[in-house]
């Protein structure tokens, strides 16, 4: 997970609807990296192909990045490969699940 | 091929609520109606205020709600339109009168042709939701072990409803050559065992590994669960139909309780490696709903293979009855009920702020509290139903009855407020 830092702290704003945890933390967003330009490619997995919330986040997501000083552009790609497994939520992810 | 965003193919929010709206009238009209006829839940099974409750069950709660689950999910999970919107629509206009009608006729053992329309209209009316689901089943590109499920539950749902329609005809004039209580165990395990278990069966894999962010690559005691099952109602609809086959009815008893078996494995491993540990009150329906079944089979294999003496035969035949639709389904549909509507009302208003400012998660539309006292009070009736049929005792059926009712009105209120809920 390689996020540049302003950028990391936005997309934790943005919650998945069911657990209410934000993205990085449930290990979704895999890259976001800003150009000097102020375009930002942002490479993000769902916790399933069939995520129903899938469309949202990925709204959700360039609708924060958006706001962030300096970005100009936004755009979003979705990847299975590797698919998402529960080891990629991070540890603050995982209290907030309930992991002691 | 996949996008991964999949709500692109969710049919309007109208059709899954004009659903659910039906499922949750019929819950409270169940409810009221069985805190009145509680008395009825005593004694053989048929009987018109007793068929006249089961059918309010199956055709006034269940059904709607799960055709309501099945047009949200098909379309969500396999990335493929509704085939038809209007064609259900359509089902849905046709579905309501004929409903209504054969609870009415089954109720007052009204036996003329408006029995027969009713049942008429309520087969087409299924076998439209069916084509119609099973043709966007179709588009897919690949059916998972939950296609698999869906499939053979709505193939056994098309014979439950045939079963039925010619169940209604008989009754009005009898042409079936076998006895009708024979063909109505048959229609009863069609539509409980061969539509319902395998259906929450499939969508429990897909729902439980989601709402648990659960992975479990393994999925071969559920595909184990797929075929004990099937084959089990398929051998309990032979044993029933054409009686004095007792080989076909054992073996039928031993598949449907493997079946249950390997689910009960698959849902362990999914529940051990969950990320997600603390509970929620849809999980709690879930157990209660796995405890339920589990004692359903129980009593189903009594009723079927042990020679009980003739009143403890009875109640127990009606205590399996209700275990399964009572106890398991409703628990089951309640529970997720409490997942899909709060995702559904935060889809449809909450998610166009996402980034924009604080939205709550779909979790948050509604307080844990009344969700709990909901729960007490459902599983406090269903526990007082199940034992006052079991030990005929009335007051407790009574006592069961209005627990039911209250917690019936609590789920109504609780989903009112999710639905009321706005940015």
């Amino acid at each position: 997970m390689t996020i540049d830092e302003p950028l990391q702290t936005a997309l934790r704003e943005v919650m998945d609807p069911e657990t209410g945890i934000n993205l990085v933390d449930l290990g979704l967003i895999r890259s976001a990296h800003k150009d000097p330009h102020g375009a930002v490619i942002v490479t993000m997995t769902l916790t399933t192909p069939a995520c129903p919330a899938g469309e949202m986040m990925v709204e959700g997501v360039k609708r924060r990045l958006l706001r962030v000083d300096g970005v100009a552009d936004v755009e979003v790609e979705i990847t299975f490969e590797p698919p998402w497994t529960p080891e990629e939520i991070t540890p603050a992810g995982r209290a907030e699940l309930g992991w002691r | 091929m996949s996008t991964g965003l999949a709500t692109r193919y969710a049919p309007s929010f109208r059709l899954i609520a004009a659903h659910f709206g039906l499922g949750l009238l019929g819950l409270l009209v169940l409810s009221a109606a069985l805190a009145w006829r509680a008395s009825a839940l005593h004694g053989h099974y048929f009987q018109p205020a007793l068929l006249g409750l089961v059918h309010l069950c199956v055709l006034g709660w269940l059904v709607p709600i799960a055709i309501g689950a099945l047009h949200q999910l098909v379309p969500v999970v396999f990335e493929v339109p509704v085939r038809s919107e209007r064609a259900a629509w359509t089902a849905l206009a046709l579905y309501v009168p004929g409903a209504v009608g054969l609870i009415g006729h089954l109720w007052m053992f009204a036996t003329g042709w408006g029995l027969v329309a009713s049942a008429g209209a309520l087969v087409v009316a299924v076998w439209l939701y069916i084509a119609n689901l099973l043709l966007t089943l179709a588009r897919a590109e690949r059916v998972t072990l939950t296609g698999a499920y869906m499939i053979a539950a709505l193939v056994w749902l098309a014979i439950a409803a045939g079963i039925g329609f010619a169940l209604a005809w008989n009754l009005h004039a009898p042409f079936l050559y076998v006895d009708h209580l024979r063909w109505l165990r048959g229609h009863a395990h069609a539509a409980g065992l061969g539509f319902f278990v395998l259906l929450v069966m499939g969508v429990a894999y897909r729902l439980l590994e989601m709402f648990l962010l659960s992975h479990v690559p393994d999925t071969r005691p559920g595909r184990v669960a797929l075929v004990a099952i099937n084959a089990a109602t398929a051998m309990l609809l032979v044993a029933f139909v054409f009686g004095d086959v007792p080989a076909l009815a054992i073996a039928g008893v031993v598949a449907a309780a493997v079946g249950v078996a390997a689910f009960f494995v698959q849902v362990a491993w999914l529940w051990r490696a969950r990320m997600r540990r603390r509970a929620d009150t849809a999980w709690h329906h879930t157990a209660a709903s796995l405890g339920y079944l589990a004692i359903a089979v129980a009593a189903g294999a009594a009723a079927a293979l042990v020679p009980l003496p003739a009143p403890w035969r009875e109640r127990v035949a009606l205590a399996y009855g209700f275990l399964v639709f009572g106890g398991f389904l409703t628990s089951v549909v309640v529970g997720q009920l409490y997942k899909i509507a709060p995702f559904l009302v935060w889809f449809h208003r909450f998610s166009a702020y996402v980034g924009l400012k604080q939205v709550p998660a779909a979790s948050e539309l509604l307080p844990a509290a009344p969700q709990r006292v909901q729960w007490v009070l459902m599983h406090a009736g269903i526990a007082a139903l199940a034992a006052g049929i079991a030990l005929a005792a009335g007051p407790l059926r009574l006592a069961g009855a209005v627990l039911f009712g209250g917690s019936s009105a609590l789920v109504a209120r609780n989903l009112w407020t999710i639905y009321r809920r706005q940015p």
